[in-house]
């Protein structure tokens, strides 16, 4: 039986065809229930599709994308470790080399060599040296220019916490949290670095519960900013995209709020319930959108569905938030006991169904919904997004006390933020037996770090590297209370 | 001086006032991974390009080279910034809006606008430029125009909203001098969203634009009667609700006035009670009695309505007490089994959280 399609009331208007539209396409890639074909990830496939662009290049279209080279690179090479794939010593110098060529020499990287330093790809040029780089000469790390970083950071820092992208450009939260993300690797995060940064993202919710793609403060007639409570509306509708940067940067910069006086404030309850309204029901395959009625897209399967992981960190959802303590619940299914709140607070395996059955191009590569094409941005944040729904990845109390009782103090008037915010980014790992993977351990990704969307090694190692600190080995562990079952098909 | 049009398939490397500039190869000596495959047009641009910004140089033909690849690829944000910075070298302080330089920039704009309609940079370099003419309303008219193409672009919908903010109640400045118009930029804000939610009642970003105009931006002139405001808005919510009821762009405005304005969800209960059961169940002589206040679903309306039933457990959870805890969990297991299973772990999390309530536990989800 097919799912009942999204109701017009009988008021169709331009939002209810297109949608309409895109059920009729969509429900062509429900299998029937008489098929008995397995949920198949075409992991080769996708493999020579990424292959294909890292080897051979990209096509002439993407000229489009010839100032976010450094992205391009990135997809490609992070798609690469989330399908358990490494990459051999020669390519790795090969893209290393390459990465180095876009360091700008006032700091920070640029979209391509001889372009301008911009924020965002910074973030995945950093991001590609984590993967594939190592310390030492030549290896990427080390020719990090990091105090030009520093001050390429600070050139583009505002009056209100907030950052532009680039000198000249605009501000959002994407080059916020791509800041806030290469500050944490690199160990750059001072107070005076992110003052004010924080009440800057929370200012960019809006009336849904998700976050627009920035704010913009009142003046007074004088010119200047009006502080607090002057009203500060955000820029644009929530937004799947902004919602995790500014909820990946508000994750990041808990470390430096617990130290600070400022103490802004989000209303966590409606970011939740923007979340999983943006899940499509079962005739949209229980894939994302990233607005209130608008279409659902196979990238937001990282930028919203990944987002759950995020609210962890702040105390919702996932087993080591749960009070141990039974509380009943009464919706007339299961055993009436609330054993299951490790499998998250949206719909893990219709996801994976939506990029499963829709999000694959049938000659390779992943894609925002059929019939597009597929591309390398789609490819990673599909992946991306089928790993978060596989696996649970949660901030772990104990393994953030490992790392802060191995802490090597450097006797720094600032090592208290370093070391919480090394024992913050690190704390995060993959809760032992409750993958739940559509299809098979066939169709099983890396787990991804859920705020670098990087693998936890990678992330550990760089990390580690430049906070010149150790990765202790991880204790087998599971969260307590134990689990009922860990249905891994 | 010459000037290399888009049209003119002669590379920059063949013209003779080109001739005294070196052109600089993007990866110099080396065969880079995963590399794109340009045109020959292409190369050529940015091959002067990177030339000229290591020169330095700022001058009226790095506007054509910088034009060029922008129509190439106008997501070149260095190519835009370059552009930015050499136009600002060639204008006076201060700048006079009728500035042969400036309004030819602001024309291109025009067309770029159009081609390019979903680049961020063809967005941020109006807004530098409506700094130095101060026309905001010219831009205002120019949005309107590309709204009608793309109802939905975020990019022109933050400019909009960037425009009203930043220019604030105020006027622009005239062309002719520096003497203030006393133009109202908002005034006509709010016909311009009703047009559009009359044309697609579930265009979310003309919500949002609505809830930024009415209560994002504090209180402006004539609106001071906030008690009228929410009377108005309320029944502009819910007649768009009674048209198409699940529609979560209007539920989600009205729970963002209320929710703004600290009204109980608990006052609209009435209003909510005709979407959330099966109309079998409204009582028919409802229909007849016409209650502004309280509009009732269109006779082609299909309920129950999944917003209409999470707004009134909502509001029961807030009121709180035993009987009304037990309502909205039987709304929630509703919601769970039959009207909106895809968030089954949702609508379970809401009712373990309310039981937790109940118990005088701590809630989880407040605020962070
Ligand atoms: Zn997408």
């Amino acid at each position: 039986m097919l799912p009942p399609k999204t109701t017009n009331d009988g008021f169709p208007t331009p939002t209810s065809l297109s949608q309409s539209e895109t059920e009729e396409m969509l429900i062509k890639h429900i299998p029937d229930d008489t098929s008995q074909k397995k949920p198949t990830l075409d992991k080769k496939m996708h493999m020579s599709f990424l292959v294909r662009n890292l080897v051979q290049g990209f096509p002439e279209r993407y000229i489009s994308q010839d100032a976010s080279q450094p992205w391009l690179l990135f997809w490609t090479v992070q798609a690469f470790s989330v399908l358990q794939v490494g990459l051999d010593p020669g390519n790795k110098q090969r893209i290393i080399d390459k990465v180095l060529a876009w360091q700008h020499p006032d700091g920070g990287f640029g979209g391509g060599p001889g372009q301008a330093a911009h924020l965002l790809p910074t973030y995945a040029s950093v991001c590609i040296l984590a993967i594939v780089g190592r310390p030492g000469p030549g290896g990427g790390w080390d020719q990090i220019d990091r105090e030009k970083m520093y001050k390429f950071f600070m050139s583009l820092k505002l009056k209100d916490g907030s950052f532009l992208v680039a000198h000249h450009s605009e501000v959002d939260v994407r080059g916020i949290y791509c800041l806030l993300m290469v500050a944490t690797f690199l160990d750059l995060l001072t107070p005076e670095l992110v003052e004010g940064t924080a009440s800057f993202v929370a200012s960019c919710q809006t009336y849904e519960g998700g976050f627009a793609s920035s704010s913009h403060p009142s003046y007074s007639l004088s010119g200047d900013v009006l502080p607090p409570p002057a009203a500060r509306p955000p820029l644009g509708e929530a937004h799947g995209g902004y919602t995790f940067c500014a909820l990946a940067s508000w994750v990041l910069l808990q470390p430096y709020l617990e130290l600070s006086q400022e103490k802004p404030t989000i209303d966590v309850s409606n970011l939740l319930r923007w979340l999983v309204h943006m899940q499509g029901t079962f005739i949209e395959l229980g894939g994302f959108k990233g607005r209130t009625n608008k279409l659902v897209d196979g990238c937001y399967s990282w930028w919203c569905g990944g987002s759950f992981a995020l609210l962890e960190a702040l105390g919702v959802g996932g087993i080591q938030n749960a009070n141990s303590d039974e509380v009943p619940i009464d919706s007339g299914t299961g055993d009436g006991v609330w054993d299951d709140v490790d499998e998250g607070l949206y719909n893990r395996m219709a996801l994976q169904e939506y990029i499963i059955y829709a999000g694959q191009h049938p000659t390779g590569g992943l894609r925002d919904k059929p019939p597009k094409n597929a591309d390398a941005y789609h490819t990673l944040y599909c992946l991306s997004g089928l790993s978060s729904a596989q696996h649970h990845v949660f901030p772990s109390h104990l393994r953030k006390k490992q790392f802060l009782d191995s802490w090597k103090s450097s006797d720094s008037t600032k090592d208290e933020l370093r070391k919480r915010s090394f024992g913050s980014i690190l704390s995060w790992i993959e809760e032992e037996g409750a993958s739940h993977i559509l299809g098979g351990t066939e169709n099983r990704l890396n787990a991804t770090h859920p705020l670098t969307n990087l693998t936890i090694t990678h992330t550990e190692a760089i990390t580690a590297h430049f906070y010149e600190q150790d990765v202790p080995a991880k204790q087998r562990s599971a969260p307590t209370p134990t689990r009922a079952a860990a249905a891994t098909a | 001086m010459p000037r290399k049009l888009d049209f003119d398939d002669s590379l920059f490397a063949d013209l003779p006032e080109w001739a005294d500039v070196t052109p600089v190869e993007q990866y110099e000596g080396v065969n880079p991974v995963a590399p794109i495959f340009y045109t020959p047009e292409y190369t050529d641009a940015t091959n002067y390009f990177r030339a000229i910004v290591q020169s330095g140089e700022k001058s009226e033909r790095v506007l054509d080279l910088t034009e060029n690849i922008i129509r190439q690829n106008p997501a070149h944000y260095s190519a835009w910034q370059y552009r930015y910075e050499t136009l600002v070298s060639l204008l006076p302080t201060p700048t006079p809006s009728s500035h042969p330089l400036l309004t030819a920039e602001v024309e291109l704009m025009d067309e770029l606008a159009v081609l390019f309609l979903k680049t961020y940079q063809v967005w941020h370099h109006r807004r530098l430029l409506v700094q130095i003419t101060r026309e905001p309303q010219r831009e205002l008219d120019f949005i309107k125009k590309g709204l009608q193409v793309d109802s939905k672009n975020y990019h022109t919908w933050s400019y909009r909203q960037w425009i009203l903010g930043f220019f604030g109640g105020k006027g622009s400045i005239s062309k002719e001098g520096d003497e203030e118009i006393d133009e109202d930029l908002w005034a006509s804000e709010l016909d311009f969203v009703d047009t559009l939610l009359a044309t697609d009642v579930r265009n979310n970003s003309a919500w949002h634009h609505r809830f930024f105009v009415v209560w994002a931006c504090g209180v402006r002139e004539g609106e001071e009667d906030r008690e009228r405001v929410l009377k108005r808005e309320l029944i502009y919510a819910k007649q768009a609700i009674s048209l198409a009821p699940s529609n979560p762009s209007a539920w989600n405005y009205l729970r963002g006035i209320l929710a703004h304005t600290n009204t109980p969800f608990s006052s609209l209960v009435t209003f909510a009670e005709a979407y959330a059961y099966p109309r079998e169940s409204v009582d028919a002589k409802q229909r007849d009695i016409v209650d502004l206040e309280n509009p009732l679903p269109s006779e082609s309306a299909d309920l129950p309505c999944a917003e209409a039933m999470e707004f009134l457990a909502d509001a029961w959870e807030v009121e709180g007490g035993q009987e009304k805890i037990d309502a909205a969990v039987t709304m929630w297991t509703a919601l769970a089994n039959e009207r909106d299973v895809m968030r089954k772990k949702y609508w379970e999390h809401r009712i373990r959280d309310a039981h937790l309530g109940l118990r005088g536990g701590q809630k989880k989800t407040t605020t962070a």
